[in-house]
């Protein structure tokens, strides 16, 4: 009885929606249930987990060069200590774009990479810290309480690569040299965290393979599918939007080659060239292509093709990003970079999100 | 305290808008306002993906549309002033004073360095100011922004929200109050939309004196419900103010999703019923009252459903599932519902709709 009374009172409280008189277009299938399950099941055994878990790794190492630096100082011992940077970078470059579980909460993400900065805080905080040696922070586990600013790639960064870091070649033991290894090991610390968390049985990756009523993440599969669709969108915008236009836009706007990313180790087209890999390496893994009508499906071969060609153009950009932003043949790359990298998220918000329902596209139906 | 009602009839509207207004419009647009009840406006993305903000007949027909820089998401309307403002969404800077009887040119509002407009604002009751919720981001508070509407929006103070994540505010009918509703949720440009604190959010409403901006009232929300974000807000009769979450928590819980508020009492929640709060998604997009029908509408586009209250009594009078549910105002009867695919009450544009609708007359 209630129902029907329900039921009748909204024919008076919401106006007819029957009526719907023109430009009615069919609406896309939403995919299959089992289908999302398998996508979601191959992204996270196939991409995410495999990502927390090399990034692991090469955090490993990068503290173990460090150690070796602090105890016998050579240009050789500092250049494989750089290499390590760089490669630890790489491979946190391509699992950041996964924004959303354990990597955000407990200011992890923060505590990994303090970016962007524009009023350099980070810098002045590491700055004074080398002036002004606190040992507190190379005790074991002494750095996970201190400003997040101090913790990361950013701050080893600036001790491999900054100003007086030459001295690390020479001086066993000193402080910049055992603080470095604290972030190295700190870095790693987290990196563990990230790949138990990720790797428990009954944990995150759980809630991401059996959407479903009792499920703390997603009640359903369209919400899984729709947060794997949201990790692609906010990394091809982070490219384009946070890692490049931060210190160049297109046409006559001043640039700001010292806001780019790791500009003091060469390492800026090292990260945007693992943040590309990683959504490349994502897309592809996941196999969502399977939840696309078959007449659609070129809509991810189009994104491979442009990630694929935004990849190519990045591995020719000059690493000194001073040198690049005032060079006209790397300025028109960067150009291609911004103009492809709109091209990326508009194929994967409007053209893939439209196609698996989401009939405005993924940032538009993200409400607020 | 009182309510301002920005409530007009089409007739009204007409009356306000002129001869000249008619004469622009085409003839299908004509006549869509002139059969119309009531005229509401929405911001909305065309297919070729640009923004613009459209006025809308009952049945849902576009009467006039004005182009916009970029996407909006909230609007305020004076009804004296006779000027409707569009705000950017989050985190734009922009804001679009609009003249929706075309008498007056668009008036572009910047937010000022090391602000963004949050989506949202409201007129004072005699339409001389503006307020709107801005992201002070590097100090991570959310401000009011007030601005001069009586010429070309100059800036002249601002007021703090007390909170962080401001979204939705509203103004006491008679002017003196300021209700703010701050989501609890860290956001910078500098990361897009990211939000940044989930896991230690700050909801809180407040009611401030629209003097000098002091603190009336200020309510945190309790440990067990630090993740759910208060966002938007609709007056209702009497000092009752109605207010809307999205939770941001785990999903096999049932958080309250909406409550009211008045000043010199304590907020209320609304205990709705496991399959409403289900059917919502644990997440309210927008939230409007119906004041001469006692009726509080809500939608939600991630549950795609509208969902109509009894105001007395927080009961639940009906439920529609509507996929992509997006905005909802005050109808001639009921309520007014939008989607994101371009339905608007009884007709579908080619548009996409954004998630807020507000009535002009």
């Amino acid at each position: 009885m209630l129902k029907a009374l329900a039921a009748a009172g909204l024919v008076i409280l919401f106006s007819s929606a029957a009526a719907f008189c023109q430009e009615d277009a069919p609406r896309p299938e939403i995919p299959d249930a089992a289908e999302i399950r398998q996508v979601a099941a191959k992204a996270v055994d196939g991409f995410i987990r495999p990502g927390y878990r090399n990034f692991l790794a090469a955090a490993g190492t990068l503290t173990e060069e460090m150690d070796r630096l602090c105890s016998a100082p050579s240009p050789e011992a500092l250049a494989r200590a750089k290499n390590a940077l760089t490669a630890a970078g790489n491979r946190w470059g391509r699992i950041e774009i996964v924004r959303t579980g354990p990597a955000i909460e407990d200011n992890r993400f923060e505590r990994i990479l303090f970016y962007p900065d524009r009023k350099s805080i980070g810098l002045k905080q590491v700055q004074a810290l080398l002036a002004r040696p606190d040992e507190s922070v190379t005790a074991p586990g002494g750095l996970s309480g201190k400003s997040v600013a101090l913790q990361g790639f950013g701050a080893l960064e600036f001790v491999l690569a900054g100003t007086g870091s030459e001295v690390l070649a020479q001086d066993a033991q000193s402080f910049r040299c055992r603080y470095g290894k604290a972030v190295a090991g700190n870095l790693e610390d987290i990196a563990a965290e990230l790949t138990a968390l990720w790797d428990a049985p009954n944990g995150i990756q759980q809630s991401w393979k059996e959407p479903g009523p009792d499920n703390p993440l997603f009640r359903n599969e369209q919400e899984a599918m729709t947060a794997l669709l949201g990790i692609l969108v906010h990394a091809a915008e982070m490219v384009r939007d946070q890692r490049i236009e931060t210190f160049y836009r297109s046409g006559d706007k001043r640039s700001f080659p010292k806001q780019a990313i790791f500009w003091r180790s060469g390492n800026t087209w090292t990260m945007i060239e693992a943040n590309l890999e990683g959504l490349q390496d994502l897309v592809g893994s996941s196999g969502m292509v399977a939840l696309l009508p078959d007449d659609q499906r070129s809509i991810i071969s189009s994104v491979q093709f442009v990630l694929k060609s935004m990849l190519r153009i990045t591995r020719d950009m000059n690493p000194d990003v001073e040198a690049a932003v005032s060079d006209e043949a790397q300025r028109q790359k960067l150009d291609f970079l911004l103009v492809n990298g709109r091209d990326l998220i508009s194929r994967l918000n409007d053209q893939y999100g439209g196609a698996i329902g989401l009939t405005s596209g993924f940032s538009f139906s993200d409400g607020d | 305290m009182a309510w301002r009602s920005d409530l007009i009839d089409r007739r009204s509207f007409m009356k306000a808008a002129g001869i000249g207004f008619a004469a622009v419009l085409s003839p299908r647009s004509l006549m869509a306002l002139e059969r119309s009840d009531a005229v509401y406006a929405s911001g909305f993305r065309a297919p070729d993906g640009s923004f613009g903000i459209a006025t809308v007949s009952e049945r849902g027909e576009i009467i006039d549309r004005t182009a916009l820089p970029a996407r909006s998401h909230g609007m305020a309307f004076s009804p004296s002033a006779g000027r409707l403002v569009a705000f950017a969404r989050r985190p734009g800077t922009f804001a679009m004073a609009t003249d929706p009887f075309g008498k007056a040119a668009p008036v572009i509002i910047s937010a000022p360095e090391g602000r963004h407009f949050y989506g949202h604002g409201a007129f004072s009751p005699d339409g001389r100011l503006l307020y709107a919720s801005e992201n002070d981001f590097d100090g991570n508070r959310g401000m009011i922004g007030v601005y001069d509407a009586v010429e070309r929006f100059d800036r002249i103070g601002e007021f703090d929200a007390q909170g962080i994540g401001t979204h939705d505010m509203a103004v006491s009918d008679d002017g003196s109050m300021l209700v703010v509703a701050n989501g609890g949720i860290e956001t910078h440009p500098d990361f897009g939309r990211t939000k940044l604190n989930l896991d230690r959010m700050e909801p809180s409403l407040v009611l401030l004196d629209a003097r000098d901006g002091s603190v009336i009232q200020r309510h945190s929300l309790p440990t067990s419900l630090r993740q759910l974000s208060t966002r938007h807000i609709a007056v209702g009769d009497a000092g009752q103010v109605w207010f809307a979450c999205q939770w941001e928590g785990a999903r096999n819980v049932s958080p309250p999703l909406v409550g009211h508020l008045a000043r010199g009492s304590d907020i209320r929640f609304v205990a709705l019923p496991e399959e409403t709060t289900s059917g919502l998604a644990n997440y309210v997009g927008a939230i409007a009252v119906n004041r001469q029908e006692g009726v509080v509408g809500l939608t939600s586009p991630k549950g795609g459903m509208a969902v109509n209250l009894d105001s007395r009594t927080g009961a639940v009078l009906g439920t529609e599932k509507i996929r992509d549910a997006a905005g909802v105002a005050p109808a001639a009867h009921g309520m007014a519902v939008s989607a994101y695919d371009g339905r608007f009450n009884d007709t579908r544009s080619a548009v996409a709709w954004d998630q807020h609708i507000i009535r002009l007359g």
